[in-house]
């Protein structure tokens, strides 16, 4: 194969592949949308809210957890369904953060990863995140 | 003045004055090499005569700043192991609870403390840069203990021995997460990754400066096989905590501060290579030059994204900012800029060799490794810096981990694919049919594993052409180790060995992290359930033993095989009373299982809720919704008249899939202080009694008889083949590097001991 061509093919190459990352990197990202947002929403987002005192609850059955955020500005309420670990801070969240995609059939938001941020005494305001 | 005496008033003394001294001989040293520089361009360009007085001078400096940062560390050590809370950092991030180990820890629990490792480690390191350096040394050091003075600077800005006016007790204590064998090693180690990335910087940079193009390479080299090898085994024992410790079930979560030590090190990936490409051909000149910049720059970014809060909503142990994102900008931009201006402005005068190679040889297949591994530290840089990069447009969003794994996907097979042809071929150039004889055993081993896959379960045709090509990189490579040690020992083997470790590392992510079985399991005490093929019994709780946490004996058994108890543990953290949960993991030659707990239910007859709450005995639900003080009477009033008080406490209890409401009352003579709990029936048997009230919070206390309760655990249950290629791959790649190390000092011991006799 002549040189020229190589140069060509490879560039060729690095370009689909900065295409394939790009358009990738967009449908893989999830921004803050408010809670309407994320209701009409069908991709992957991120919310956030305060928890609601004594909303949540583990069901086994479901081993699912299911909580209440509040939006703190607009007192907007939002049920989140978790299926994983409750975190062990979690009553102590002073903001939560939820990453998923809302359900419509179940009119939950279903959330894939959660990231509670506690009023630690021990970094400011430290975030954990349980997947 | 009164402002300064306050200021004073409110340090330790003795470990301030020890980073301020620090600061003294820093610029010391700065200005010592750069009178050595003035005097040696005054002397006709670099000669050691004319100039040692400066020199000399610089080298004493800088002794004097390595000790004062070792007096910094051992001040700081100091006080943590004296628990002396009147200093702020000690009684934020220790305390008396914990073991002598994890007090020591806490040296790098905090923003201060890490700084403060990472300028130790610096500092230390120097003082072996120093004797490495050679001629050129005035402008290395000068530059390095410019990198130096950035970390410095923040800590004198930002005092770690800044006292808090009062003594307490006790201090705020470790963040539970820390606490953990593999946490008190981990951090350390990656600092001294962090601090040997500035040395390959500090010989390029000072060679642009200086413009002597030669020799700086060889030189680096060490230095660069060394930050790799330790940033590798720092990665690999942060993933280990992840996988052992955090439960989540992985080693690797594309979170942003585990990115931040993973760009740096395929940075150096490529500089390692590209500086054996010098050294054997002296080829790839300029190209070294940016590869230095972009380790250390890569991991300045890193620190400042992690550190500077902008990652705070993003990261799973992102600090928030603390005042130093200013600094950390001024680092980060200040290096950038200097180490472009040297790029641009010596460009042209870099001396190179044209590229004259055939497409089926060594030359070209480095260059096209080297390309791969650079679009995959860019693309990671450019998913971890997604919150800044959004921000500019709408509102900041991430990529989540599916961006990393599949933008990986490709790069990985590609990195495979060349990784098999690299050791057939050579600098001249080779015919295919050649390579292809040559390959016929590896690739039959190859074709066979990919077989083997298939038929286990392995169909999508990305992941076969994966497995394939990671197998055919573990064989040829492997095959070609053997061949060189048998002719050389081990010697040269180290860079070939090191293939086979990522042929084998491949293997292992794609098993286990493709094809892993997760299952979800709540087991009844006593009661064994099967999950696949092992059957599960959760046998007891075992109680806090000393640092031994609480525990749950699981046994697991497999027909035909004499069954194993596994221990995950979920216990309380005395002090925030938090749950954290550890899994445990039983490690067989193909698989590993893990067990992760969820949720522990002790069983308990007793349930405390507030207004609102809903808890469960046994099979019954209860919703508190309210206390009734209209019950018997007006409780209120009877309360303040002295007269027996009877309350009512709202419950809704559902049991088998129906609600009723009941009202058990909970009557209180305060004359005589006698308290009457008359029980309720329960709807399917058993009753209730309110066997408390607190005021305090409006919390009622229940307590049930009659209803069957045992104990539960809820676990997650995971199969994860192959697994152990992953660790087993990483300890193969840091053997290969030591190996390359140790030859590359012989090497240049070698290459001195033949000057001197010149020179002699």
């Amino acid at each position: 194969m002549k040189k020229n061509r190589l140069y060509v093919l490879g560039g060729l190459l690095l370009v689909a592949f900065a295409g394939f990352s790009f358009t990738t990197f967009k449908s893989s990202m999830t921004p803050y949308v408010s809670y309407q947002q994320a209701r009409q929403g069908d991709r992957i987002v991120q919310v956030a809210g305060a928890l609601e005192k004594g909303s949540s609850s583990y069901a086994e059955a479901k081993e699912s957890l299911y909580f209440t955020l509040k939006e703190p500005k607009t007192s907007e309420n939002l049920r989140v369904r978790f299926k994983g670990v409750k975190p062990g801070n979690f009553e102590d969240a002073i903001s939560i953060v939820a990453i998923g995609r809302y359900d419509e059939k179940s009119k939950e938001f279903a959330a894939e990863k959660l990231l509670v941020k506690c009023p630690s005494k021990y970094q400011g305001a430290e975030v954990k995140s349980y997947s | 003045m009164n402002h300064l005496s306050t200021y004073l008033s409110h340090l330790f003394l003795p470990g301030a004055l020890a980073l301020w001294c620090a600061l003294i001989f820093a610029l010391c040293t700065m200005w010592g090499y750069a009178q050595a520089l003035v005097a040696g361009d005054a002397n006709g360009g670099g000669s050691a005569s004319g100039n040692t007085a400066a020199r000399t001078f610089a080298r004493r400096s800088y002794g004097f700043f390595a000790f004062s940062i070792v007096l910094t560390a051992a001040m700081m050590s100091l006080l943590l192991m004296m628990r002396d809370f009147r200093v702020e950092y000690v009684y934020q991030y220790s305390g008396m609870d914990l073991p002598t180990y994890y007090q020591f820890a806490s040296f790098w629990a905090g923003q201060k403390g890490s700084f403060l490792i990472w300028l130790f480690w610096g500092a230390l390191l120097g003082l072996l840069v120093r004797r490495t350096a050679g001629p050129n040394e005035p402008a290395i050091m000068g530059v390095y203990t410019l990198t130096l003075m950035g970390l410095l600077l923040i800590l004198v800005r930002e005092n770690p021995f800044v006292m808090l006016g009062k003594t307490p007790t006790d201090g705020v204590g470790l963040n539970p997460l820390l606490q953990d064998n593999w946490m008190v090693i981990h951090p350390p180690i990656m600092f001294v990754g962090y601090a040997a990335s500035a040395i390959p910087f500090a010989f390029a940079m000072a060679s642009l400066w200086r413009r002597k193009y030669d020799g700086w390479a060889e030189r680096a080299f060490p230095w660069a096989l060394g930050g790799f090898i330790v940033l590798g085994t720092a990665i690999t024992m942060g993933g280990y905590w992840a996988y052992k410790t955090l439960g989540w079930g992985g080693y690797w979560g594309w979170d942003p501060v585990e990115n931040a030590s993973f760009i740096p090190f395929l940075f150096g990936t490529t500089m390692i290579h590209g500086l054996h490409m010098e050294r054997a051909k002296g080829r790839y000149r300029r190209a070294n030059y940016v590869f230095a910049f972009l380790t250390y720059i890569s991991v300045l970014y890193g620190t400042f994204l992690t550190r500077s809060g902008v990652l705070a909503d993003f990261s799973v142990h992102s600090f928030v900012d603390l005042g130093i994102s200013g600094w950390l900008t001024l680092l980060l931009g200040g290096f950038f800029l200097l180490g472009l201006f040297l790029l641009v402005t010596r460009w042209k005068e870099i001396p190179t060799e044209p590229n004259e190679d055939l497409f089926l040889s060594r030359g070209t297949f480095m260059v096209l490794a080297t390309i791969t591994i650079l679009v995959a530290a860019f693309v990671i840089t450019a998913g971890t810096s997604a919150p800044l990069l959004t921000k500019v447009m709408a509102n900041p969003s991430q990529v989540g981990p599916s961006f990393y794994n599949k933008v990986s996907l490709p790069i990985a097979i590609l990195i495979a694919l060349l990784l098999s042809l690299v050791p057939y071929l050579t600098w001249r150039g080779n015919k295919f049919s050649d390579i292809a004889r040559k390959m016929v055993v590896p690739g039959v081993f190859a074709v066979t594993l990919t077989i083997a896959a298939a038929v286990w379960k392995v169909h999508d045709p990305f992941h076969l052409t994966f497995v394939l090509l990671a197998a055919l990189a573990l064989a040829t490579n492997l095959q070609k180790t053997i061949g060189k040690f048998q002719v050389s020992g081990l010697r040269g083997a180290g860079g070939y060995l090191a293939h086979v470790g990522v042929g084998v590392i491949l293997l292992g992510i794609i098993a286990s992290s493709g094809y892993d079985e997760s299952t979800k399991v709540t087991l009844l005490q006593n009661v064994p359930r099967q999950v696949g093929d092992v059957s599960l019994t959760f046998k007891r709780f075992i109680p806090r033993h000393g640092f031994e946490k609480e525990r749950m004996e699981v046994q697991v058994a497999r027909a035909g095989q004499k069954p194993f108890m596994v221990y995950p543990k979920l216990f309380m953290n005395l002090r925030t009373k938090q749950v954290m949960a550890n899994p445990d993991v039983r490690t067989t030659p193909f698989q590993d299982l893990y067990v992760s707990p969820i949720d522990f239910d002790p069983g308990q007859p007793r349930l405390q809720l507030a207004k609102g709450d809903t808890g469960r005995i046994g099979d019954v639900e209860v919703k508190f919704t309210g206390f009734n003080l209209q019950a018997q009477g007006n409780a209120m009033a009877a309360m303040q008249a002295g007269q027996p008080v009877t309350i009512g406490a709202k419950l809704a209890v559902t049991r088998a899939g129906r609600t009723t409401e009941l009202q058990p009352l909970y009557r209180l003579n305060p004359a005589s202080g006698q308290v009457e709990t008359p029980p309720v029936e329960l709807p399917g048997g058993g009753a209730l009694i309110v066997s408390g009230i607190n005021a305090s919070n409006g919390a009622v206390q229940l307590e049930a008889a009659g209803v069957a309760n045992p104990m539960k655990l809820s676990l997650d249950v995971t199969r994860k083949p192959l697994i152990q290629l992953v660790w087993f791959g990483l300890y193969i790649i840091i053997l290969g590097g030591l190996l390359s190390t140790a030859q590359r000092l012989r090497e240049m011991r070698l290459r001195e001991r033949l000057a001197e006799a010149k020179a002699g």
